[in-house]
């Protein structure tokens, strides 16, 4: 090889190389502000040496193209926090709209809108006022008034559940289409990427299927799996598969059990895609677990208050000197059939205040005994085990924890979504900071907020314990 | 809690940890961590009021704190995935693995040109 044209050879060869790196940094800057645009950075590779006069030189670089700074592992971790994030962050909204309607028991006995605890204190309250002066008419209407209001609230409570149940249902199926759409696009990305760079980074293809990963994240739980040339599979978090390569596999709904239930194929979904995450996670929790599990706390105490005071009513002697009988019951709600539907169907059934049996069995229409029995009920544990203003206040406790421990976990879970996003930008975005600095700042942050927080806590600790101590070591 | 600049609750302080361990802002939260040594070296409530006082703000402030622990968890598994990665990017770089794939990383950044 002639030493001229080597040399010359070698540097038009480093100046190619040049020209084509800054075309790529032109790119970068060009792209800065684009969503989703990773870095790229050249790449080169040493050219072979040139041997002149029996001496071996290198000959230079050639670029040979453009690898993009990401990074799939912490991609997928990102997307898994958001798939939490959205998750917990819709299971909250829905749990705040369920909790708006059970305010905690005032602790007055009269009786507002929707306070159903201090329903309860009234409706036994009225019983006991009935227990002083038997035969008064205005205390007989206050017991069916009372009656009344708490079978109101109760059953609007329910009403109120079963409709948040249905937006929630209507909110989860409105997903179908937006994640349909996603599997898709990402199903052709695959194909064009796979066609033409299975063997390099192909840049801003995979920046726009990392980008619909992301959207997609948000909807629903998946996993995602790495394939041959540059592929990717999509899966639900329980492996149900989504995308493979270059074919989609639709989501499909379908009513079942007054519900919408999802579909791959003929595979039924909605209980792996409720425990799986995404805002559709967060919805079907919702709708699935705590809508339910509040109902038959509510259906619980609608049965329990109805069946026992028309079961002791229903023994006891009326204004009239009359005793319930199987043909005709002196019941002051309307009897439920079962504890499921109870709320919703509580409901006053006495229109008589006569028909109220103040008296005993066999007692004169003067006798308090049987107000006395039904006043009582409200210290009775006739409510599985416990007395029914107990059961109501512990269940609103319950479900004031959930929101809590919900609320807690959604904070956490977008603190790391954030973190992770600002590492991520560090890494594949154009950004001026480098991934060391971002790592220093993340070791010195948690390091910082682990000093806070075992200081806080023995603080804390103190403070709570100031009986037996007044000064922190 | 006067060290803060101001007369904070035990609450809001925690919260203020929360929010600063989020955005990773590290100055804030040494900052936080000085305020805290101060408060935790001068603790010391003399009056029966000053007492009760700090037993509610406790209280108050329980909530605040496993806000603040589920943070500090996630953010250490954060860390522990980035820790990985920078592992993982060394370790190819030491044997020098080619860099065809995009999970090279920033090596390319320092190719040998």
């Amino acid at each position: 090889m002639g030493t001229i044209s080597s040399a010359f050879s070698l540097i038009s060869g480093a100046l190619d190389a040049d020209q084509s790196a800054l075309s790529i940094v032109a790119n970068n800057v060009a792209s800065a502000n684009t969503p989703g645009y990773t870095e790229e950075t050249p790449n080169w590779q040493e050219n072979s040496p040139i041997q002149i006069n029996g001496v071996f030189y290198g000959s230079g670089v050639t670029q040979t193209g453009a690898t993009s700074l990401r990074d799939r592992v912490l991609e997928e971790r990102l997307n898994q926090q958001q798939q939490m994030a959205s998750a917990s962050g819709a299971r909250l909204a829905a749990l705040n709209s369920i909790q708006a309607l059970f305010p905690p028991d005032s602790g007055s006995a009269s009786a507002t809108a929707g306070d159903i605890g201090s329903d309860i204190t009234g409706f036994f309250n009225s019983f006991s006022s009935l227990e002083a002066n038997p035969t008064d008419n205005a205390l007989r209407q206050q017991v069916l008034s009372s009656a009344s209001t708490l079978a109101g609230d109760v059953s609007n409570a329910a009403a109120s559940l079963n409709e948040q149940r249905a937006a929630l249902d209507q909110d989860a199926s409105g997903i179908t289409s937006q994640v349909n759409s996603l599997t898709g696009a990402i199903a052709q990305l695959n194909q064009q990427i796979q066609s033409t760079s299975p063997n390099a980074d192909a840049g801003t293809l995979e920046d726009d299927r990392q980008q619909d990963l992301s959207q997609l994240s948000k909807l629903i739980g998946v996993n995602q799996i790495t394939t041959e040339n540059n592929g990717l599979s999509i899966t639900t978090t329980s492996g149900q598969l989504l995308v493979s390569e270059g074919s989609s596999f639709q989501l499909t709904t379908g009513m079942a059990s007054g519900v919408t239930h999802f579909y791959v194929g003929t595979t039924d979904v909605t209980s792996q895609l409720a425990s799986g995450g995404g805002e559709l996670g967060g919805y079907l929790t919702a709708r699935d677990q705590d809508i339910p599990s509040v109902m038959s706390s509510l259906d619980q105490l609608a049965y329990s208050v109805s069946t026992q005071v028309n079961a002791v009513n229903n023994t006891g002697t009326d204004l009239d000197g009359l005793t319930g009988t199987v043909a005709n019951p002196l019941y002051i709600f309307n009897q439920p059939a079962a504890v499921a539907g109870s709320a919703a169907s509580m409901s006053v059934a006495m229109t008589d205040p006569n028909q109220i049996a103040a008296a005993g069995l066999g007692q004169g229409t003067g006798d308090n005994s049987n107000a006395a029995a039904m006043a009582n009920l409200a210290s009775q544990p006739i409510a599985n085990g416990q007395t029914p203003a107990n059961f109501y206040s512990n269940f609103v406790s319950t479900l004031g924890s959930t929101v809590s421990s919900v609320q807690t976990e959604n904070t956490a879970q977008n603190a790391s979504v954030t973190q992770l996003q600002t590492q991520n930008d560090a890494l594949s975005s154009v950004n001026l900071n480098d991934e060391a600095s971002s790592m220093e700042t993340l070791e010195r942050s948690y390091q910082a907020a682990s000093q806070v927080f075992t200081m806080l806590n023995t603080i804390m600790a103190s403070a709570l314990n100031l009986g037996d101590q007044t000064a922190v070591s | 809690m006067e060290e803060l600049g101001g007369s904070w609750e035990l609450k809001e302080l925690v919260a203020e940890a929360s929010r600063a361990l989020a955005r990773l802002d590290a100055d804030r939260l040494e900052e936080l961590a000085l305020s805290c040594q101060a408060l935790n070296r001068d603790f010391a409530p003399v009056s029966a009021q000053s007492r009760t006082d700090l037993v509610r703000q406790a209280c108050e402030a329980d909530g605040e704190m496993a806000v603040f622990a589920r943070v500090l968890e996630a953010t250490r598994a954060n860390l522990n995935v980035m820790n990985r990665l920078r592992e993982l990017r060394a370790g190819r770089l030491e044997y020098g693995e080619p860099q065809a794939r995009d999970w090279a990383g920033t090596e390319g950044r320092h190719g040998d040109h």
